[in-house]
């Protein structure tokens, strides 16, 4: 019990931070603060698909691009309600991140990180390059989406459409929580631990797998949709194939069973970049500093920082917990 | 009446025949023993059965049902329940979310009743862990529901994936080789439990194993496999003094 | 190189293009698989260490004005002595960890080289190539054909390359150590092999390989960091075709590769019709050669 006070005491605190030190800060600030709650949603369908189902995934960020041109081809070309252009953002999502499952099934692992990464490239310079499509990847402009009202208040402020942003995190936060203490986050973890064993018991592995595939590209979607609207305007360069690459390092990094982590790598995603650029280090150097992280924490530290934060904070109050081995360090073995 | 028929069922790999032209049938409400030396192909054929591995020839029927198109998955569903040689507990998870994944996979609940915690969620919850605990308690296991099944000792893993089979509630119970691994009072134990199961669920069951003792203790009917074929069918007085049989297979374990 | 419209007449010449990018893409899917069979490690990061050693011979050659054969040299050096690095420093002590781990680890070192390559040299801009021959060339009779004696020379060290690597393999102690340290490292240390000496040696040989790719393609393609460090998709794609173990099937995969790339800029004007032909050999490859079970390649 006293793990689960801990662990609410944690969350309380962490919403009140973030809640309230943005009020503080200039409308800058404040525009980095909706991004990074974007970017959490971004990572927490991460946590989805490598987390529970220990498939890892490059193209995430694909999955995050068809969000975002999906709403801006709606929302800018059509001039469609943003909500409405949304639903059928996360939808179109859900149903590639499907597509790309299928093959998936029959692989695991390796193949399946590089098909992961072919899929990124595929769409990263062939679909989103000027010509190949460009009434849904707008061509050379930029589509043009501007900031929605939600049930009537405007969210053009930097401070609202954060808080926005944050309560959106929240609730896909608590949905995914939802799933991971639930039926869905067993039969997935049981999918991770044997297929085989899993199938012997009457799960249809192949629908639950797809499921999870759609469900973390649909969310991967939701936040590309919300971070055009964040950022007023989509144009294909946010969404390469490094982005894909360095968010699901970063995941790594930080752990990718843990929502905290999403909410921890998102924050670094851009707080470091934002940090290095007051420094003489150019924010450039951030891929860098990642790419260094990982090798040295899968040296070190293998199941994920935050992870062994915990662990850490957990043995110095007196309370050791075994936990199992990350999803990612431990699937592969089986190829 | 048959309740699992098995017709000439042969299974290639590659050049490698692993069981060939296999018949036989399973009454309901029987123990039916399986033996026969390693590699003599139970594992392959218990594989067929649930579907694992498709058979390269013949039929077999469930149930009054012709099952060898069907997925594993489906299989299980119909009512076929399995236990493995090598110990298939998903380690990581609770001795208490093993037993309830079967619970699970019937429950009609899915993504969305989970994410919303809609009240079909909490109650089918509640069902699952209803009857992992009922389960437990039949097998004397109560007690360790929040143990890692990987953190148990292996006589204990083995009773706890036969519970996890049973919470499947299934008609025909699949055990390949229950007693490996188990010391002499454990195996008691077993023998002791199987009918018991039986009483309690009129569970069918098919069992393999090495343990002549155990097998012809506890089973109605024996068949022996030996290089892939039947060798040898019928109550445990007669297949024990066979000749074929004590060539094959139970000479071979006294030498 | 955009076209409106097909031109059948430049066919040959296309060919010619793609089988030299075929033979490029040959070197680099070779080092590759030396990597991955000796050592069980996929390594994500062979395309920035092609690149880095690539931009290692730029700089020799292109801005220092070194003969560009000291450039070949200064980048084979360099991309030995970091595969051996990689190897030696974040991939040894990983051992007794899943093959996932490790191959993460190469992300990682895609990742810094990356970075390091865009800042020194800058991500975007585009680079005069390291021309190690001159790009005149010959006219071959009654077809419209001209053969650039760089071109030749390309396809000339990939080919030598290639029969090269199988050589060392078939007839050299180091090679044979390989092919037993990839059977099985165990049974190869029980023989006396040092395994951790040979799988060094199978970083350093393909990490070089990788490097003399690199250089040679820069006349070819868009020289830029990002540019090369994608290579390592078109050796997957190659490697793939050889299913991660044979060498002259992943030569076949990565010749047909370029070609696959090459042809549809004759008839489609899309800047991305490469990584089209890439993706769906990719998908084909995969769905056709790897059947679950068959997928159960050897891993350390």
């Amino acid at each position: 019990m006293t793990d689960k006070r801990l662990r609410h005491g944690t969350i309380v605190a962490g919403l009140l931070v973030a809640i309230v030190v943005p009020l503080f800060l200039s409308d800058y600030y404040q525009y980095e603060a909706s991004e990074i709650a974007v970017l959490a949603i971004l990572v927490l369908s991460l946590v989805l698909i490598t987390g529970f189902v220990g498939q890892i995934s490059f193209c995430q960020y694909s999955f995050a691009a068809i969000g975002a041109f999906t709403v801006g081809s709606l929302v800018g070309g059509h001039h469609w309600s943003f909500w409405l252009a949304l639903v059928v953002a996360v939808a179109f999502s859900a149903v590639v991140g499907i597509l790309v499952g299928i093959p998936a099934l029959r692989l695991s692992g390796l193949f399946l990180a590089i098909l992961t990464v072919a899929v990124a490239l595929f769409f990263d310079r062939f679909l989103l390059a000027p010509g190949t499509w460009d009434s849904f990847s707008g061509g050379l402009e930029p589509w043009k989406i501007g900031r929605p009202s939600f049930v009537g208040i405007g969210l053009e402020g930097p401070y609202a459409y954060y808080a926005f942003a944050l309560a959106a995190f929240v609730v896909v936060a608590w949905l995914v929580w939802n799933l991971r203490i639930g039926k869905t986050g067993r039969v997935l973890r049981a999918i991770r631990g044997s297929e085989i064993a899993a199938s012997m018991i009457g799960i249809d592995v192949t629908l639950w797998k797809l499921a999870a595939f759609g469900l973390s590209a649909g969310l991967a979607g939701l936040a590309g949709g919300l971070l055009a609207a964040d950022v007023g305007a989509v144009s294909p360069p946010s969404f390469d194939f490094l982005h894909s690459v360095t968010i699901a390092a970063l995941a790594t990094v930080m752990g990718v069973e843990s929502i905290g982590g999403a909410a921890v790598g998102a924050f670094a995603l851009i707080g470091i970049p934002e940090i290095l650029s007051h420094t003489p280090i150019s924010p450039d150097y951030f891929q860098l500093i990642v790419g260094v992280a990982l090798i040295v924490q899968l040296v070190f530290a293998p199941q994920g920082a935050i992870v062994k934060m915990t662990e850490d904070v957990k043995r110095l109050i007196g309370r050791s917990t075994t936990d199992d081995p990350p999803a990612v360090t431990k699937e592969l073995a089986k190829v | 009446m048959s309740l699992l028929e098995v017709d000439g069922v042969s299974v290639r790999f590659g050049g490698v025949r692993a069981l060939s032209n296999v018949t036989f049938h399973v009454n309901r409400g029987e123990i039916f023993g399986l033996v026969g030396p390693n590699g003599a192909g139970k594992t392959t054929l218990f594989n067929a059965v649930t579907g694992v591995v498709r058979p390269t020839t013949g039929r077999i029927c469930f149930d009054e049902q012709e099952i060898g198109h069907l997925k594993p998955h489906k299989r299980a569903r119909l009512g076929i329940g399995r236990t493995f040689q090598n110990l298939q507990l998903f380690g990581a998870m609770t001795v208490l979310e093993n037993l309830m994944l079967p619970v699970d996979a019937f429950a009609r609940r899915g993504i969305v009743s989970d994410a919303f915690r809609l009240p079909t969620a909490s109650f089918e919850e509640r069902r699952a862990s209803e009857r992992a605990r009922a389960t437990l308690h039949l097998l004397h296991l109560d007690g360790i529901d929040d143990q890692r099944a990987n953190d148990l000792p292996v006589g204990m893993q083995r009773r706890v994936e036969l519970a996890r089979a049973l919470c499947l509630r299934p008609k025909l119970l699949l055990l390949d080789e229950p007693a490996s691994g188990l010391d002499a009072r454990e195996t008691a134990e077993l023998a002791e439990a199987l009918p018991r199961i039986r009483e309690r669920f009129g569970t069918t069951m098919l069992l393999v194993d090495h343990d002549m003792a155990l097998v012809m203790r506890v089973c109605d009917h024996i068949t022996v496999l030996d290089f892939g074929e039947v060798i040898c069918s019928g109550p445990p007085e007669v297949v024990q003094k066979d000749e074929r049989v004590i060539r094959a297979y139970l000479g071979e374990e006294v030498a | 190189m955009l076209l409106a419209s097909a031109n059948f007449g430049l066919l040959p010449s296309y060919t010619v293009i793609g089988l030299v990018l075929g033979g490029t893409f040959a070197l680099a899917a070779i080092g590759l698989v030396l990597i991955y069979r000796v050592s069980g490690v996929l390594h994500f990061g062979h395309g920035a260490v092609a690149m880095f050693s690539t931009f290692i011979a730029y700089t020799v050659a292109v801005e220092w004005g070194l003969p560009s054969i000291l450039g070949l040299f200064a980048a084979i050096i360099f991309g030995a002595g970091l595969g051996y690095l990689i190897e030696r420093f974040t991939i040894r002590p990983l051992r007794d960890r899943p093959a996932l781990t490790k191959v993460v680890v190469t992300i990682g070192w895609l990742l810094v080289l990356q970075t390091l390559a865009g800042a020194i040299w800058k991500n975007t801009a585009y680079h005069r190539p390291v021309q190690l021959v001159s790009r005149s060339g010959f006219k071959v009779p009654l077809i419209h054909l001209i053969i650039g004696y760089d071109q030749l020379t390309t396809m000339i060290v990939a080919v030598a390359l290639a029969l090269g690597t199988a050589a060392l393999l078939r007839y050299t102690t180091l090679g044979i150590s390989m092919r037993a340290v990839a059977d099985d490292p165990d049974s190869a240390r029980l023989w006396g092999v040092n395994v951790d000496r040979v799988t060094a040696a199978s970083w350093m040989v393909g990490s070089a390989m990788a490097a003399i790719a690199g250089v040679l393609i820069t006349p070819l393609i868009s020289f830029t960091t990002f540019a090369l460090t994608l290579i390592v998709i078109d050796a997957f794609t190659a490697a793939l075709i050889g299913r991660l173990q044979s060498l002259p099937l992943t030569v076949v995969g990565a010749v047909f590769l370029g070609l696959a790339q090459t042809y549809p800029r004759a008839f489609v004007s899309n800047a991305g019709s490469g990584e089209v032909a890439t993706f769906l050999l990719v998908i084909v490859t995969l769905l056709v050669l790897f059947r679950p079970g068959t997928s159960r390649v050897r891993l350390a």
